[in-house]
């Protein structure tokens, strides 16, 4: 276990000094969310029988979600650079689980994303964008405990794709159009209630509303507070159904795996 | 020390297919990982255009903004940054240029540097990605939104996709010429541009004055898209602008590359290399 603390420690150590990465990524989480609010209020000035209530909804919604993509952000190509090094050989030697490394190590970049790039996005969001409180106390907690199953459901999506570059070598296409599907189908960008029918009923049957849809729809309390362990179950249910496919494709990478030279 | 030219044009056309015939060449050794990657550049591109489809499949219209029109005004991002990413990669790629080495093999060749760098780079993956994307929303709207296609109008813009396309280059070329002083200026630079290409997705007349201000002035994206844009549409809230705007695009795209190339000549006067050639 302080193996893996360590390896936190040091991609927590790593990202940080990369300063001008970090500031970067706040100035776009909060340039993406203004855009957004610009777009909407143009939208809104149109319907006219929209009233103030839903925009501030829709406000709340698009800072949510963008302070979310803050957090969301894992080292996509960790994996494959081991791979096409050769490094994963001494990798696997060392007396450590390789799975539980990656996570510990996508732990580490967690940390630092919600201190170095959540918090003064959020300040700053609060202040200049007058988003919502949660809807309840109670809500607040549910959202929290939803946003880190999302994470999960998503890390291990992401996991299964990092897994490919045993395959691929290059994993830039598969990741992109994974990150596409993503955006998308999860409500990240528009919410899903915009979208048509037939488009929501596909998503439902799909994991991709569990990672940004539903913890913040549970924090704007349009979830009845009897639904709520409902959805949670079913976004566990997704994330743990996701591990396990990532744990089978990880037994067969291994045996498939060619290092040269190294 | 000036010196006159030791290639004329006919010949440095004949260079020019020759350079664009290796880089095809290295390109197309990996055909399948390039068609690849071009799907998966058409994909994130089109992720702006399916959430704005789906906005106004539910809005119908955005400040008198119809479908159509939306389209179209983001198609001139598309295409032109194809155009950019086809014949001017050199200029984007121009930091890492400098810091492998590669730049101090143009020094040594008896020819212009500026030629060198623009036509050492072709990035066809991009530029299809991209390319597909525009040409899709082109065709749905160019014939919709009550355009006349008579040769001036063709003309027009042709001239625009060419100096959205420039700059666009420009933008790149004077942030990478910061690498001659050993600065590093890619995050910034993928920062401004990439968002100031974000906002310029959708009229600027969307969004407060010091932003419209910005895209008009400091990162001219207005000049690549919005203007050009009305220049078709003559939208009522163009009324707010200059109308000189409409044909200024050309202009920007002039005094940007003679700004840049100016800076970058500095540069070069000033560059002593990282010692990495190869």
């Amino acid at each position: 276990m302080r193996a893996y603390v360590e390896f936190a420690k040091k991609a927590f150590q790593n990202n940080i000094t990369y300063r001008a990465d970090y500031v970067a990524g706040v100035i776009n989480a909060i340039v993406m969310i203004f855009v957004n609010i610009c777009i909407w209020k143009a939208i809104y000035e149109d319907e006219q029988s929209v009233d103030g209530v839903q925009f501030k909804i829709l406000i709340t919604y698009v800072v949510l979600s963008f302070l979310m993509q803050c957090i969301y952000g894992m080292d996509e190509y960790h994996i494959e650079y081991k791979v096409r090094s050769g490094s994963i050989g001494l990798d696997l030697l060392k007396p450590i689980n390789f799975s539980a490394y990656v996570f510990s190590y996508n732990l580490g970049i967690l940390v630092f994303r919600i201190v170095m790039q959540l918090i003064p996005a959020l300040i700053v969001s609060i202040v200049l964008f007058k988003m919502y409180p949660p809807f309840s106390l109670s809500m607040a907690a549910c959202f929290v405990l939803s946003t880190i199953l999302g994470y999960l459901v998503l890390y291990n999506l992401n996991f299964i794709v990092w897994i490919s570059s045993f395959w691929f070598y290059w994993t830039f296409s598969l990741v992109t159009i994974k990150d596409a599907a993503v955006m998308i189908l999860s409500g990240a960008l528009l919410p899903l209630w915009f979208m048509p029918q037939f488009l929501v009923d596909f998503i439902n049957l799909t994991p991709f509303a569990s990672i940004y849809y539903v913890p913040i729809t549970i924090y704007l309390g349009q979830v009845p507070m009897e639904e709520i362990a409902m959805v949670m179950v079913k976004q566990l249910i997704w994330a743990l159904g996701l591990f396990l496919a990532g744990k089978v494709l990880w037994r067969i990478a291994l045996k498939k795996l060619v290092v040269q030279g190294g | 020390m000036e010196k006159k030219p030791l290639y004329n044009i006919f010949e440095l056309l004949i260079l020019m297919t020759k350079y664009i015939k290796l880089s095809l060449k290295s390109i197309l050794e990996y055909k399948f990982d390039r068609t690849f990657i071009t799907i998966a550049i058409f994909c994130r591109e089109m992720i702006s255009v399916v959430v704005m489809y789906l906005i106004l499949a539910r809005f119908v219209h955005i400040k008198g903004w119809e479908y159509d029109e939306m389209f179209f005004l983001y198609s001139f991002l598309f295409l032109s940054y194809s155009i950019f990413v086809l014949f001017f990669a050199g200029m984007r790629d121009f930091a890492s240029m400098i810091y492998s080495g590669e730049f101090d093999r143009y020094l040594t060749r008896p020819l212009g540097l500026m030629f060198q760098i623009i036509v050492s780079r072709i990035d066809l993956s991009a530029g299809l990605g991209h390319g597909i994307v525009g040409i899709i929303l082109f065709t749905k709207t160019a014939f919709s939104v009550g355009i006349i296609w008579s040769p001036k109008n063709i003309i027009y813009y042709i001239v625009i996709l060419i100096s959205g396309a420039i700059i666009q280059a420009s933008i790149f070329m004077f942030a990478s010429c910061f690498s001659f002083w050993t600065i590093k200026t890619e995050n910034l630079r993928n920062m401004l541009f990439f968002n100031a290409r974000r906002f310029s997705g959708y009229p600027i007349s969307f969004y407060p004055g010091i932003i419209q201000k910005l895209l008009m002035f400091v990162i001219p994206f207005a000049f690549v898209n919005y203007f050009p844009s009305q220049f078709f549409l003559n939208k009522a809230e163009m009324n707010s602008f200059w109308s000189g705007y409409l044909y200024l695009s050309p202009a920007v795209a002039a005094i940007m590359f003679v700004l840049v190339y100016a800076f970058w000549k500095q540069g070069v006067k000033r560059y002593s290399s990282t010692g990495t050639s190869m």
